[in-house]
This record gives structure tokens, sequence and C-alpha cells, in this order.
């Protein structure tokens, strides 16, 4: 399928959905980005819970690993500044032309400037504290919560603003260009992912009936309704917010700058390898989305072929081809049913559209970064 | 090595500075070619205008801080990185110096006045029994019992202070390093902690009192040593001579000239911050 | 250009801070009352939160989460919580969320007509369930979190955290985060006083937001220094990125009693709504 007409089916689907629908949906998914991104219980099934809080298991193993062994001991406070940072700055309201305010998260800022492991654990902590300590954000959906905020947006964030801002000097705009679009595009991904946790819902877990038990929206619904207010208004916030401090450090205090240069917190593996586990734990989930799938009462190693596209056939269509009429095509590529097993189609609609965002964060890199040859000099080079 | 370090101390003075510099990061200089021997029992005061590098001297005594230059040796051993990356050394070390940090919020980072207390106890080898009884002694000497389950941020500047003297006290280390011990106190919490420091000294515990308050230095110490503006040591001796010597306190930004425009004529004098050193105290161990 | 708009946003953000400050008053003045919740040893307390938590989370039954909900203002009540305010707590914001997300889904989810509407809508049956199961399951889960915060004082809740396993340098950048937390929101909330008296009348967004930016920076660079500085004194009291804690909880009989029936409410609550 060629993207023109992709786009174009975009198009038709959005104009012959119903107009009152339409509307509910941008002014809804408007407000609903201006409050943080925090899944309260209740959205999510047990399975998914369990499955998001054993993606993060890895996240947290390897950044406190990290963390002990470049700065050991000095870790400790360190990281529960951040966190408590983070906190704070999720009560910020950030004006936005047209008089509407967000928050964002921080998970951006911290990421740019201590590196992703610091900022998973911090954002983690605070994520945390939140949900046990202030009923914002669900206990048992701390692992989606977390997956979403502290490992999506930092990494994300971080992949973006190095291949932008490289190895520019501390005070050069590209780095303010970078965390712009480092914290817009790690918020939206993000959102995105939220969108999958939701979509993946009345897919799985209904009652026999079709009701479905938790979120009840389908993909086609969910991830619209999640990323694109993000994309009009939270993500906004959070790049605004990253780069404007960027802007404010590189006027004030240097030293801060620095830091992400220093190899005793930062290390100096490079960003390479520092993302390699996040893409593994990502590809491990995307195929396993399908077995997290996990319909209650069936265990993981039982699941054989013919249940699975038993289970598929029973709800997959339904749950998708209803919908068609409403958001239809961003989702275009979530309707692979024609490849006769539904949940071979989810590992591809969820790989796909992980790669569609990720060539688009690529290019979107690439003409912000391009035209400027000397981007290849090394800056710590006086001679360049 | 815990042996040697006991034997050494016995005899070797507390502290020896030996022409000891050093510099923050970016070469900012702390303190320059300072030289300083103190012995156990001493009460010393560290006087000097803000940034004249007290803090820093005091961060050096504790070990969180190396000599860019010259050589630090505590109870005659030398006190450096290496000598406290080693675990027998710097478990012994920590377990007989205690720093009072001038921020109170620096120091309380523990999420109750209990746990605050109980934090150095619990980096020792003692049981939990041990830990508590240590905890419950301290809390009750400073008399902070009805805090102990408060979090830091619901104290007052004075609760703060003690609590922070009694996360000191848990572990009764022989030597005290206090810095600006007495900044924003009300007078009868100040009195309070003049008594807790003159206590602490006629049980025997060395002190070392940095601070720009020239009536806690008078009463407390028995030896004071000064520092000006270009981070150099340049008094040290009894309290009595170093807080008479006008032209030094004032050179070295610890008193402040005052104009007087009532009485009509340019009258100007030196004002201490306090009542003249010639009144009358009773100074702690001679 | 954007038109000027008021100090609103500085306001807003006071409010959100002081709230949260207000929030932690309230619920240590709950924990320190007299309540059935509140006597107990807060490890069992989280076990059995947990547990119900789970119960609702696994439940496909109306009526069994309807109970569930019950059971938590039951607990509520014995445990001298004011109703009005845990009701408030939850019903106040869950129809602005989870009502408006769920709406939608009352009329575009497949099923047999429950109540036709005009314009040719419709509300199915289906659409109606899963409606009342998110409303329900979200107001449960909300609740029983609030119970949790409420009833036990936050520094016990920290501590009975290792019950699950937590590993202790966890915990203890837990428990200075939660103190940091009261002292970065103090000093923001400095900040935001002394730069609202100094501004008249209207800001442009765009001042606001550089002024945001300016305190989230400060606050920034201000937490980097504290962190370096309260390393200091962790070391300075023999800290070497080791931790210990001494647990004073002790179960009792009760303790025991309330643990196990409250798993096997949840258990029995699991089995009925299969």
């Amino acid at each position: 399928m060629s993207f023109s007409s992709a786009l174009q089916r975009v198009g038709t689907c959005v104009r012959s959905a119903p107009r009152g629908v339409r509307v509910y949906y941008a002014v809804l998914g408007l407000w609903l980005s201006t409050t943080a991104m925090h899944i309260p219980d209740g959205y999510l099934s047990p399975a998914t819970c369990v499955v998001m809080f054993a993606a993060m298991i890895p996240f947290w193993y390897f950044g406190l690993k990290k963390l002990r062994e470049k700065i050991n001991a000095r870790s400790a406070p360190l990281v529960a500044l951040l966190a408590a940072f983070s906190f704070i700055i999720m009560m910020f309201n950030v004006p936005l032309p047209g008089g509407t305010t967000g928050h964002a998260v921080g998970g951006a800022l911290i990421a740019i400037i201590l590196g992703p492991e610091v900022a998973v654990i911090a954002v983690s902590i605070a994520l945390i504290i939140q949900a046990f300590f202030f009923g914002d954000g669900g206990i048992l959906a701390i692992g989606a919560n977390c997956f979403n905020m502290a490992v999506v947006l930092p990494y994300v964030s971080y992949a973006v603003y190095q291949a932008i801002a490289g190895k520019h000097p501390v005070e050069s705009a590209r780095r303010t260009v970078g965390a712009f679009a480092g914290g817009y595009i790690g918020l939206t991904i993000a959102a995105f992912f939220a969108g999958i946790e939701f979509g993946i819902q009345p897919l799985l877990f209904h009652t026999a009936d079709g009701t479905p038990l938790y979120s009840p929206y389908p993909f086609s619904v969910a991830i619209p309704a999640m990323v694109i207010p993000h994309m009009l208004l939270a993500s906004i916030v959070e790049g605004l917010v990253t780069s404007l401090v960027i802007v404010y450090l590189q006027r004030t205090n240097h030293e801060i700058l620095m830091i992400s240069a220093n190899p005793a917190i930062a290390g100096e593996a490079g960003h390479t390898a520092r993302l390699r586990i996040f893409w593994v734990v990502l590809a491990v989930l995307i195929f396993l989305t399908p077995l997290g799938l996990l319909a209650p009462g069936t265990a993981w190693g039982e699941w054989g072929s013919n249940q699975l596209t038993r289970m598929g056939l029973s709800f997959v269509p339904q749950g998708i081809k209803q919908l068609e009429g409403l958001w239809g095509a961003p989702l275009a590529g979530y309707k692979f049913t024609s490849l006769g097993n539904a949940n071979l189609g989810y590992i591809i609609s969820a790989a796909v559209g992980v790669i569609v965002i990720s060539v688009l964060t690529g290019l979107l890199v690439t003409v912000l970064t391009s035209g400027r040859p000397e981007n290849r000099h090394d800056p710590t080079d006086p001679h360049s | 090595m815990q042996r040697d370090l006991e034997t050494a101390s016995a005899t070797s003075p507390v502290f020896e500075f030996c022409d000891v510099s050093f510099a923050y990061e970016g070469n900012q200089p702390a303190l320059e070619l300072v030289n300083l021997t103190l012995q156990a029992g001493e009460s010393l005061a560290i006087l000097g205008a803000n940034g004249s590098g007290k803090s820093t001297m005091l961060k050096l005594m504790d070990g969180l801080y190396f000599p860019t230059s010259g050589k630090l040796r505590a109870f005659g051993k030398p006190l450096t990185e290496q000598a406290l990356a080693e675990e027998s050394f710097n478990f012994d070390f920590r377990r007989r110096v205690g720093l009072l940090f001038q921020d109170a919020d620096v120091q309380l980072f523990s999420p109750t006045v209990f746990d605050e207390v109980a934090f150095a106890p619990l980096q020792t080898e003692w049981t939990g029994e041990e830990v508590i009884r240590r905890v419950e002694s301290a809390l009750r000497t400073l008399r902070i019992e009805k805090l102990r389950d408060r979090a830091p941020h619901r104290l007052s500047g004075g609760e703060k202070r003690r609590v922070a003297l009694a996360s000191i006290l848990s572990l009764d280390p022989s030597v005290w390093l206090l810095d600006e011990p007495s900044a924003g106190l009300d007078p009868r919490s100040q009195s309070w902690l003049e008594d807790f420091i003159i206590d602490q000294v006629r049980a025997g515990k060395t002190m070392v009192t940095a601070t720009h308050d020239l009536s806690l230095a008078e009463v407390v110490a028995n030896r004071v040593c000064v520092f000006n503006e270009t981070h150099r040591l340049v008094a040290d001796g009894p309290p009595a001579e170093i807080l008479s010597n006008q032209n030094l306190l004032a050179e070295c930004n610890l008193i402040h000239e005052h104009r007087h425009p009532h009485t009509g004529v340019a009258s100007e004098h030196r004002h201490p911050h306090v009542h003249s050193p010639s009144h009358e105290h009773n100074h702690p161990a001679g | 250009m954007s038109k000027p708009i008021r100090t609103g946003i500085f306001e807003k953000t006071l409010a959100d801070l002081t709230h949260a400050l207000e929030q932690s008053l309230f619920a240590e003045t709950i924990s320190r009352q007299a309540g059935l919740l509140q006597a107990l040893d807060p490890r069992v307390k989280i076990i059995s939160i947990l547990s119900l938590l789970l119960s609702v989370s696994l439940s496909h039954n109306l009526p069994v989460l309807l109970s569930l909900y019950g059971l938590a203002l039951l607990l509520a009540w014995l445990s001298s919580i004011p109703l009005d305010f845990f009701i408030k707590r939850v019903w106040l914001f869950m129809p602005f969320f989870t009502g408006l997300i769920a709406l939608p889904a009352l009329f575009i989810t497949p099923g047999p007509v429950f109540v036709s509407l005009p314009f040719g809508l419709a509300i199915t049956k289906t659409g109606a369930v899963t409606v009342l199961f998110l409303l329900l399951r979200v107001s449960t889960s909300v609740s029983l979190g609030v119970l949790l915060i409420l009833t036990t004082p936050w520094t016990a809740l920290l501590k009975a955290l290792s019950i699950l396993r937590v590993p202790e340098g966890f915990l203890l950048i837990l428990g200075m985060t939660y103190r940091y937390i009261f002292l970065l929101l103090l000093t923001a909330e400095d900040m935001f006083l002394s730069r609202r008296s100094r501004i008249l009348g209207r800001l442009r967004p765009a001042e606001a937001r550089r002024i945001l930016a300016a305190s989230a920076g400060t606050l920034l660079s201000k937490s980097l220094s504290l962190s370096s500085e309260v390393y200091l004194a962790m070391q300075a009291r023999g800290y070497r990125g080791q931790s210990r804690t001494v647990n004073a909880f002790q179960m009792r009989s009760i303790d025991w009693a309330w643990g196990s029936g409250i798993i096997f409410i949840a258990a029995l609550a699991v089995w009925l709504g299969r």
C-alpha cells in the first residue's frame, strides 16, 4: 500500500465519521492530554499489568546496576533528588498559546542531562511515589506507567536529542532544537504505547458475548485518541519545558550541561550501546504482544496455533471492523487479518507501528540535521 | 588496622595540617597553605567571614575533600582518598569523627527523625538492639523523644539542629566538627547549644567549631584561629588574645564599623557582634 | 500574536504545590486517628489492599465488583475516614475522567440495542455493561488506594514496602525522594510566591513559559548541587553504598487473622466473579 493511498483513506474515513464523534474526541482528547498520562487501575487487565511489570524489570535491573557501576554510592542521593525534581516538575502548569495549560513529565530533560538510565530510575521512583503515596496513577498499573513515561519517553528523547545535538558545543542552538524534538517525539511515542496498551484490552479481555472487561476501545480508537491530542498539546509542553530549561542552563549553569559528557555519570559506551537494551525489550514486547494477551486461564506454554487462530478469529474482526468508519486509516497498518492468523496480524501491526514511527523519527532527525556539513566535525577538537 | 589507629591516636595529634591548600574544580582557591595541629581534648573555634574557607576546612578534616597540595594527617595517619577507601580505616575514622553540616536540610536526608538518628549506627556492625538503644539514648540526651516519628520538613530550625546533633551523638564520636552550629537559632536554643558543646568538651571530646559568631567562640573555645578573605590562616591563639584584637577581627571582616549619625559628629567605632571579650564567662576546660 | 494572559499560571502551580502539601498533612492526620485499618501492621495492610486490588482487577462480574466497592466503603467507615470525603474524592473526579472516556463506548460497542436515542444513536447493552465495568473497577481501585494512603503514615508504608521484596537500596532512595519532594515543594512555592509578588498585571504566555523554565532550571541546579552535598553528609556518617534498616514491626494475632480474612475474601471474589 502506498503512503499516498493510505493518506487518502485517512481523509475518507475521517470525513465519513459522524461529526459529533469527531468533535467529542477532539475536545476530550485535548482535555485529557493536559493531565499527565497516568493510567489508573481498572483500565488494564491484570495480565497486561503483569506483562508491563515484567517488561520493566530488565530496565530497573540494568539501570540500577549501571548506576552502581558508574557512580556507585553517589547514585542514591542523585537519583533521589532527580526523582523529587521530576515529581515537582509534573506539577508545573505550562501555558500554551491559546490559553490552555499542560504538564510536563520531565523524563526527557533528565535523560538529556544525565542519560536515560538515570532517567528510568528517577522517573520510576517519582511514579511509584505518586501511585503509593498520592493516589495518582494505579498501583497495579505501575509497570505500564513506568514503561511509557520512564522508559519510552527518556530513551526516545535521548536518542532524538543525541541525533540532532551530536557533539555540538553545549551552547549550540542545535541542543535547544534537539531538546525540543526529543521531548516532543519522546512523549508522542510514549502516548502511542499507552494507546497500544489500551487498545489491546477489548481484543483480549472480554466476556463470552464480547463485552469488553477493561478499557473498551480497540486500537483504531485508542491509539489516535492518545497520540493525536498529545501531538497537539502535551508533547509540545514536554518539548517546550525541555528546551527552555536547556536554554536557561546554557545561560546560567554550563557545568550541568557538561555532565552528560562526563563519563563518570553518562558512561563512555555511547548511546548506541545504551539503547540496545531498549530495542531488545521493545522487540520482545512486540513479539509477546499477542501472548501477553494471555487470556485468563490459559497458560503461556499451552498455546496451540489452533487455539490462537480460534481466539483470533472469534474476536478480532469484530473489534476492528466496527470502527473502520471512525478513525480507520491512521491504523491502516492494524488490519492484517487477511493473513489468516489474527495474532500474527497483531505482531505485525505492532511492529509496523513501531517501524513507522521510528522511520518518521529518523526522517525528521535527518531533515533537521542535514544541510549542515560542519556537524561531522568533532567540536572537542579546538581546530575544527 | 583498627588497633593501629587507636595506639597511634593515643599519642598523635587529632589533625595535622602541613602546608595544605585546596581549590575547587575550576581552580577557585578555598584554602591557602594552612598549617595547624590539633590535640585531643582541645576546643578549637575557626573564625572567618563567609567564603573564607571554614566549611572547606571542616570537610577536609572529615575526609570528604582531600588537599590539592600539602599533607593532612588524622590520628597520626595520612588522611587520603586511598586510606579512606580501605574499609577498616574508613569504618574507624567515621566512627571517631562526626560533622554537623551547616545546612540542616543536607544533613537530614532520612524520612523520619528516628531513621536519621539511626543512619550512622546502622552503617556499623552493631546489632539491631544496640542500634535502637543508642538512638533512644541520643534522642533522650537532646530531649527530642517526641519528635521520633516526625518528618524533617515538619521541624523548626532549632529542632532540626537538635536532630542533626542527635544523628551524630548516636555514634558518640571523639571528635566533633560543627559548621556554623548557631546560625539561625533563637537566643534560647543558642544558649542550649553552648551548654551542649561545653558538656562534650568536659567529657573529653575534641571540638572544632567553625563560626563567625564571636560570642559562641568566646564561650565554647579554648583556642581560636582566624581565616582572612584570601583563605589563609592568619591567627591562632587563646580566645582572650584573639578576640580582643580589634584590628585583626576588622581586617578579617568579623566585626564591622558603625557610623552613629545621631551624635552629629563623624564618630566611628568598631562593633563586635557581641559582648566585649573582656566580659567574664566560665571558660570551659581552661 | 498571542494575547496576554493573567498571572493565573503561577496561582495554578502554587495551588497544585500547596495541594500536595495539604494532602499529605490530611493523610497524616487521618492515619493518626483510631480506627480499624490504622491498628493493623502496615505490611498486612499492603498485602491485603494489593490482594483486594487484584480481585477487583480479576473479577468479571458486576455484583461482585459492587460488593467490593461496598467493602471499601465499610472499611473507610470503620477507619474513621469521613465518608463524604471518601466518596467525593473518587466520584467528583471520576465522571470527568473515566466517565468522559467511557461515554462513547455506550454507543459504539456493538451489541443488542438497550435504549434508542434520537439521531440514530443507540445505547447497546454491551456498551452499558462495559462502561459499568470500567467505572466500578476504576472507582473501587482508586478507593482502595486511598484507603491505604489515608490509614498508613507514609514512613510506615515505606518500611512496609520491604515486604514486597523491594531491595533496601531502592527503599533508601525512595525514602530520600519522599523527604526531598517536600524540600523542593517548599522551594518551588517560595520561588513562585516571590515571582508573583513582583509581577504586576498581565503576563504574556511566552514570558510565563520563560519564567517557568527558569524556575525549573533553578530547581534542577539546586537538586543536583543538593545531591552532591547530601552524598557528603551520607559519607560523613559512614555510608559506603550499602544500607540497612531496623524493622520495628511486630505481627500480632489480629494481624494474622485480618490478613488471612482479607485474602480469603479476595479469593472468594475472584472465584465468584470468574
